[in-house]
């Protein structure tokens, strides 16, 4: 290129560069309201879609238990499958609303002291049926040497019961999941490092960050559908650094997966 | 008192098949309304209405002399703070929503004897 070009003619690269850019600026605001938008509408439907649901789901259980008159034992497995469906639709919708929450900024930490292990325990203890049914072993480990923490227990809680469920979901009959949880030093402090691992099926290395992204599933297989909104591992990521902590995933195909995050002792300022 | 009317008719049928008398009110107006007009022996308070925190029926009644009823907050957030709010303003109990509605039979059976 001839760098020694008329006056003219560079003022006239310079304005076109220079209303390119504008334009540019334009868009990029454009694009972020309508994000903004969205957030929004995400954050409004899911009230209207967990009321309905709510009501269904009472309507439900009023059925199983027999109060407007006993039911047969398959009329009531099958009002059972009608509460297990909402339930599962109110946890999906519930995490659409915390992902627009976390998108918007919206989400704050709601801090107290408590016990890892009761928490770790509670979380276990709802894994339980799932566990026996695919007979799998659950192992558990607190450290004695974890005190209490300082965090959001509902979100940590959270964070733990999704990395849990992906572990029992990804690992076939006969396997092992574990929870592993201990006190590490960090630069800012004692940390508290849970391990969350499971002898399933493994994730590939060019893999480990998409799995972290909103909406991405890993599909290892053609056959295999994976039910969820995509987003538990997204969320469990906004929760973790929400507390100032980091989460990742050392994993290989067909070599299990290892879940890790850190929550410093006192998350919250 | 619940704005939902889906959520209320659930609720109406569960507390009527198992032996209550029910009135809804979908408002703090309307509620303070009801219970001046025959005291309930148990309100189940859902603390988000339209018109306003739900908590705040306890100090309109108390503003105009109505005795407090026993009362129990409903609400979807499960935190430490929204619980403390709720027994501060006179809650006895505060149920985290969904509640199964076995457990609220239970409870109400429990808070209405």
């Amino acid at each position: 290129m001839n760098r020694l070009e008329h006056p003219q003619a560079l003022e006239a690269r310079l304005d076109a560069l220079e209303a390119q850019q504008a334009q540019a600026s334009r868009l990029i605001a454009e694009l972020q309201a309508r994000d903004a938008l969205k957030t929004q509408f995400l954050a409004n439907i899911s009230h209207d879609l967990r009321t309905p649901l709510t009501a269904m789901i009472t309507h439900a259980e009023i059925l199983r238990d027999g109060i407007l008159g006993e039911l047969s034992e398959r009329q009531r497995e099958s009002v059972q499958a009608i509460i297990n469906g909402g339930r599962q639709l109110l946890e999906s919708v519930g995490e659409i609303l915390t992902y627009a929450r976390g998108a918007a900024g919206q989400l704050t930490l709601t801090c107290t002291e408590f016990s890892v292990s009761q928490v770790v325990e509670q979380v276990s203890a709802l894994n339980e049926s799932l566990v026996a049914k695919k007979g799998l072993a659950l192992e558990v480990d607190v450290a004695p040497d974890v005190p209490p923490i300082v965090a959001d227990r509902e979100k940590f809680a959270h964070v733990l019961s999704n990395l849990l469920g992906n572990a029992i979901h990804f690992t076939p009959g006969g396997g092992r999941v574990w929870v592993v949880a201990r006190l590490v030093a960090g630069d800012g402090g004692p940390s508290l490092l849970v391990e969350v691992g499971d002898s399933g099926i493994g994730i590939a290395p060019e893999h480990h960050d998409l799995v972290f992204r909103e909406f991405a599933q890993v599909d290892s297989s053609a056959s295999r559908r994976h039910h969820g909104t995509g987003l538990g591992l997204t969320i469990a990521r906004k929760l973790v650094e929400l507390h100032g902590g980091r989460i990742w995933l050392e994993s290989k195909l067909g070599e299990g997966s290892r879940f890790f995050f850190t929550i410093p002792r006192v998350g919250c300022t | 008192m619940e704005d939902s009317p889906l959520v209320t008719d659930a609720l109406r049928l569960l507390l009527e098949e198992t032996g209550h008398a029910v009135r809804a009110a979908g408002s703090v107006r309307d509620a303070v309304g009801a219970c001046a007009s025959e005291a309930p022996d148990l309100v189940l308070l859902d603390i988000t209405l339209p018109d306003g925190d739900g908590l705040t029926l306890l100090d309109e009644l108390a503003a105009r002399g109505i005795a407090r009823p026993t009362t129990v907050a409903m609400t979807g957030h499960d935190d430490p703070d929204t619980r403390q709010r709720c027994l501060a303003a006179g809650c006895v109990e505060v149920l985290v929503k969904p509640v199964p509605a076995r457990e609220l039979v239970r409870r109400v059976g429990e808070w209405v004897r």
